[in-house]
């Protein structure tokens, strides 16, 4: 029993990191219709970013409260990734629209072998796993085969709180109204005089500060943070995305717990060829989109002709 | 300056235009250090530049349209030439056979998404599925060469169908992502998996044609050709194969109900286009043109270990083509070149290289966004598609 | 109006005549004494990148050395190529190097699957080869290829050392993780069999793919088996994620690693704490004993290089060297160099003794184990672990 408890607490973790990037893949797709491929790395940015500053604070404010580091920290990464979010969204995103739907997605993924090298080249022993600070207190509580840690729930929570936070961001506010205006027609919207400018690139400031965040949490779940963790992460995001349904929020929820989920099983049922994991959840998403074409929470299908 | 741009759009500019390819790749492929291979890729911009300036470059693009046999006689020949300039340069030799054996690749993966928009994420896995088929065939059971080059291609066709359900009832991004997971499911399942060679790999025998055995050197007197020449004769049919096929099929009824079914499926749905028999059609011709490719490369390359057919490299297949310009076959030819070749012109940035490659590509996107030649639109009087 | 067209008339030749001229003006003249090309082939990108990196430069300061030295007879360049750790690429940039005949010898592949491509390549242009990092035993033992020589020990020695100190120290029940690379895979299959051999006993493997992040569900699997000893086969990165997660969950087993994870990474990657007490296995002598290892180190650090030296550094530097000397008395002629390499027999160098077998291998079997001790790794015999102050974990 603890057993299994052990293995939902993980399942859980690793849905909601999965889940947090993949907020930002259908965010994105549901304003601009695109794959923004860069967004593993953008992650992966996010994390670097928070541990500069914790490196910082430390040489220059060694005295301040952990409360305050991970606050700043956090402020960071976001303020980063934010920024590089804005940055793409501007000066490669909307130009490229013009083109054929594909390119986008090739630029970004350059843009994410970019991101990955310029980590791997210019940040300090950058080619190397990095300790990310634990932060938090290591509190844990202990019962057979369960290890119930302190942190964990912490960052859980946190993580439920973010995505209820962008879940009220849109649906609740005046900006929320715009982004799901732009989402549901672009042209019709701008007639009615949202700025179409201002919502691309208050959205890519909204997923890329989620994906900050998950970068952070990242960093302090695994202790341990380096540049190549952004092409399996993005692959992973976007999966979870378009699982559940791309353009809704509670789709990459869903999308992403699914997944984790998948990757746990392999390993609780198949213990004798756990090496099979990915192919046997790679193999239930290729089923699972063969039963639900366009994800399980589908997008309204009106189509125009 | 009038006559100059009359003379060029006639045959002339076939001519003239092959001949600098000709000049430059040569050049261009003997560069070994880091300022001739960046003023080769300026003279490049430079010479493109100096044609617009002089109003050249529409000439020449009447011309290749006017001419399209001499021009892809032109590109044969050029081919043909460069092989025979490297006679005697292996790794050259291997470079440009490499180059063949990708585009061939993506001349399956153009008929997919280029011709019927059906999205595809893992051709290099139906490259993969090729070049085992071929290796475990040959060394397994003993089967010929030649069987197997054609055997590569069927089973990565074969493949490809139990692919065709969750890919023809999804499109766009969901389509995607059913190719992308098997791209990845593909490589772990080969890593792990001991019968197939696991992460080392297998050794794959050498083609072998009428008792002309493909690994040996060509000797004749004092002169030892290099036996990649062999290879690169092989790639260069396989490749006029493979683009007359395209190009055939482009041209013929059935390019016209693939672009059809991309343009539009509710309209030519609505016109009695039958949807599903073309993506299957051209699904399965796709990878079986990325399969017989990835059999002739496995025997080229004498060794195949599952790190070749990765989830990335898909993506340099599919990176290929949009340079190229979707459609386009002879962007194709071009997009290959640049893909395969400024990466290994990069070894001499060192651990920069791909920083700067990656830097690169997503410059010519921004700046060509329709590749570097977009596919024409279908000219569908005069007799000429 | 005229003058402008034959301006642009002469400015249209004039770039054509470039394009003509140009590489003919490209060959460098070389002069003094005569220069030798060497080959280095390694990982420079990507995630096996420190490696390869503190290697080449290894094999620079090698060189650097040679030719600042006034009694050389020639002089050296080093031509340095990506391998990306993919077989293709390396089979592509092996052929470029080989086919050169201007090329000597080379030191070359840290990733196995890599340098069982090549041997190939190398045996048929008759490059002399010394594979400084690939561990994997085919590729020296699955041919009579002459030109190919590994000064590294194979992971065969090391996992018979490995299993052998486990088994000495008192443990039985041990659970294996290993990566699905060959290295990995390997690594384990050797290791398991000493183990079994010796009486211990295995009580679960786990596959895990080279860029997998999450590892808690095998570990929680582990847990509940509650081995003595978790041994991990592969390389650093996943070494660190594997380490920090069993903290994570609590597991209290002793953590075991394989040559991969020897880096000083390792103990950066996973900070002082977490890294105490893990153990290591590397071939060779380990630097610090051997006469020559501080002046190596003080010199490295001299050349300010970008990288740090990593672990592959010292055996590139002494491949290079002993190719180098290899030139400087028979000349340069490769079947000579390998001739001259081939005999090579307990000559001492800055990882200890090295002897080529029959096979090219180097059959000095030394293995150091290692132990990280208060963030740095320490010989054992060196350790506070050893004379009893600490303990392991039991």
């Amino acid at each position: 029993m603890d057993l299994i408890l052990q293995f939902c607490m993980n399942g859980l973790m690793l849905g909601m990191m999965y889940a947090l990037v993949a907020v930002g893949f259908t965010l994105f797709f549901g304003v601009l219709d695109v794959i923004v491929f860069s967004h593993g790395d953008t992650v992966m940015i996010g994390s670097f970013a928070g541990l500069a500053m914790y490196w910082w604070l430390g040489s220059y404010y060694p005295e301040l409260a952990v409360f305050w580091m991970t606050l700043w920290v956090l402020l960071a990464a976001v303020a980063v990734v934010a920024l590089l979010g804005m940055l793409t969204a501007d000066a490669m995103i909307v130009p490229l629209r013009k083109g054929p739907p594909l390119n986008t997605l090739l630029a970004t993924m350059m843009l994410g072998t970019v991101l990955r090298e310029s980590i791997r080249l210019f940040f300090p022993d950058g080619s190397n796993p990095q300790t990310f600070p634990g932060l938090l207190p290591d509190w844990s509580w202990q019962s057979g085969n369960l290890n119930l840690r302190f942190d964990n729930i912490v960052l859980f929570c946190s993580g439920a709180c973010i995505i209820a936070l962008v879940h009220l961001v849109i649906n609740r506010t005046r900006l929320g109204m715009a982004i799901r205006a732009v989402a549901q027609d672009e042209e019709a919207a701008q007639l009615m005089g949202v700025n179409f400018r201002f919502i691309v690139l208050a959205t890519f400031a909204l997923g890329s500060s989620v994906a900050a965040f998950a970068g952070v949490m990242n960093g302090m779940y695994y202790n341990e943070i380096n540049f190549g963790v952004g092409l399996l992460l993005g692959a992973i995001g976007f999966s979870s995305a378009v699982i559940g349904g791309l353009g809704n929020v509670y789709g990459a929820i869903l999308g992403g717990f699914i997944f984790a989920f998948l990757q746990t099983i392999g390993v609780v049922v198949m213990p004798f060829a756990s090496a099979y994991k990915d192919v046997f959840a790679f193999g239930a998403v290729i089923l699972l989109m063969a039963w639900r074409p366009t994800g399980l929470i589908a997008e309204p299908a009106s189509k125009r002709v | 300056m009038r006559r100059m741009a009359v003379f060029f759009s006639g045959p002339a500019g076939c001519v003239f235009l092959a001949l600098i390819i000709l000049g430059w790749s040569n050049f261009f492929l003997r560069a070994e250090e880091q300022f001739p291979i960046l003023v080769y890729m300026l003279l490049v911009v430079f010479l493109g530049f100096v044609a617009n300036l002089l109003h050249l470059d529409d000439s020449f693009r009447a011309s290749v349209a006017g001419h399209e046999r001499l021009w892809d006689l032109c590109l044969i020949i050029v081919m043909a030439a460069l092989i025979w300039l490297f006679r005697e340069d292996h790794y050259n030799l291997f470079l440009l056979g490499s180059i063949m054996a990708y585009s061939i690749a993506v001349l399956g993966l153009n008929v997919q998404l280029g011709y019927a928009g059906v999205i595809n994420f893992s051709c290099a896995s139906f490259f993969g599925i090729g070049s085992y088929t071929a290796a475990l065939l040959m060394t397994r059971a003993g089967i010929p060469p030649l069987p197997g080059l054609v055997a590569g291609g069927v089973v990565a066709a074969l493949i490809g169908c139990v692919l065709l359900l969750p890919v023809l009832r999804t499109s766009g991004h969901y389509a995607a992502l059913v190719t992308m997971a098997f791209a990845l499911l593909l490589r772990v399942f080969l890593d792990v998996s001991e019968w197939f060679g696991g992460p080392q790999g297998i050794t794959v025998q050498p083609m072998s044609l009428f008792g002309l055995d493909f690994s040996r050197n060509i000797v004749f007197g004092e002169t030892e050709l290099s036996f990649y020449l062999k290879y690169d004769a092989a790639f260069l049919l396989l490749l006029c194969l493979a683009f007359s096929l395209v190009r055939r099929v482009e041209r013929s009824w059935i390019g016209l109900a693939l672009d059809a079914v991309r343009s539009d499926e509710t309209a030519s749905a609505c016109f009695g286009v039958n949807i599903m028999r073309w993506k299957i059609t051209a699904f399965t011709l796709g990878n079986f043109l990325s399969g017989t490719a990835g059999a002739m490369y496995a025997m080229m390359l004498a060794y195949i270990s599952p790190a070749n057919f990765t989830f990335a490299d898909s993506l340099l297949f599919l990176s290929i083509l949009l340079l190229g310009g979707i459609g386009n076959i002879r962007g194709v030819l071009l997009a290959t070149v640049f893909v395969v070749l400024i990466p290994e012109k990069f070894q001499v940035i060192q651990e920069y290289r791909y920083l700067i490659y990656s830097a690169l590509v997503l410059l010519m996107i921004v700046f060509r966004p329709m590749g570097l030649l977009p596919r024409r639109p279908r000219v569908y009087s005069g007799g000429r598609a | 109006m005229i003058t402008r067209h034959i301006f642009r008339r002469a400015l249209f030749c004039f770039c054509l005549a470039l394009l003509m001229v140009l590489p003919g003006a490209m060959t460098a003249a070389a002069a003094g004494k005569s220069t030798v090309k060497l080959g280095y082939i390694g990982p420079l990108t990507g995630g096996n990148s420190s490696i390869g990196l503190g290697a080449r430069n290894a094999m620079e300061l090698a060189i650097l050395e040679r030719n600042g030295d006034a009694g050389a007879k020639y002089s050296y360049e080093l031509v340095s190529l990506d391998d990306e750790c993919k077989p293709n690429i390396g089979i592509q940039v092996a052929t470029k190097m080989a086919a050169d005949r201007s090329v000597l010898g080379a030191v070359a592949h840290y990733c196995s699957a890599v340098a069982l491509g090549t041997v190939d390549v190398y045996h048929r242009f008759g490059l002399p080869v010394i594979v400084y990092g690939a561990v994997h035993p085919d590729i020296t033992y699955a041919h009579d290829y002459p030109e190919v020589l590994r000064i590294i020990g194979t992971l065969v020695n090391q996992n018979q050392v490995a299993s052998k100190f486990m088994l000495s120290q008192g443990y039985r029940r041990f659970a294996v993780i290993s990566d699905t690379t060959d290295y990995g895979k390997s690594h384990k299959e050797y290791f398991t069999k000493y183990i079994k051999e010796g009486g211990g006993e295995i009580l679960e493997e786990f596959g895990v793919t080279a860029d997998q992040q999450d590892f808690t569900a095998e570990l929680t699997r582990i847990k509940s088996l509650n081995p003595q000893v978790v041994y991990f086969a592969g390389l650093t990165p996943l070494g660190v994620r594997i380490r920090a997660q069993m903290e994570k969950l609590g597991i209290k087993a002793q953590f075991e690693g394989v040559s991969g994870i020897k880096s000083e990474a390792f103990i950066t990657g996973l900070g002082a704490e977490l890294a105490e007490g893990c153990l290591s296995f590397l071939e060779g002598s380990p630097l610090e004993k051997l006469a020559g290892g501080d002046a190596f180190m003080k010199n490295y650090s001299a050349r300010n290089f970008k990288n740090p030296p990593d672990t592959m550094a010292p055996f590139t530097y002494v491949a290079a060297n002993q190719i180098m000397d290899a030139v400087e008395k028979v000349g340069p002629d490769r079947k000579k160099i390998i001739s001259y390499l081939r005999g090579i027999k307990d000559a001492d160098s800055l990882i200890g003794k090295v002897t080529y077998d029959e096979h090219g291998q180097n059959s000095e079997p030394y293995v150091s184990k290692y132990v990280v001790q208060d963030g740095v790794w320490l010989v054992w015999e060196d350790s506070e672990y050893a004379s009893g102050k600490r303990s392991l974990k039991k």
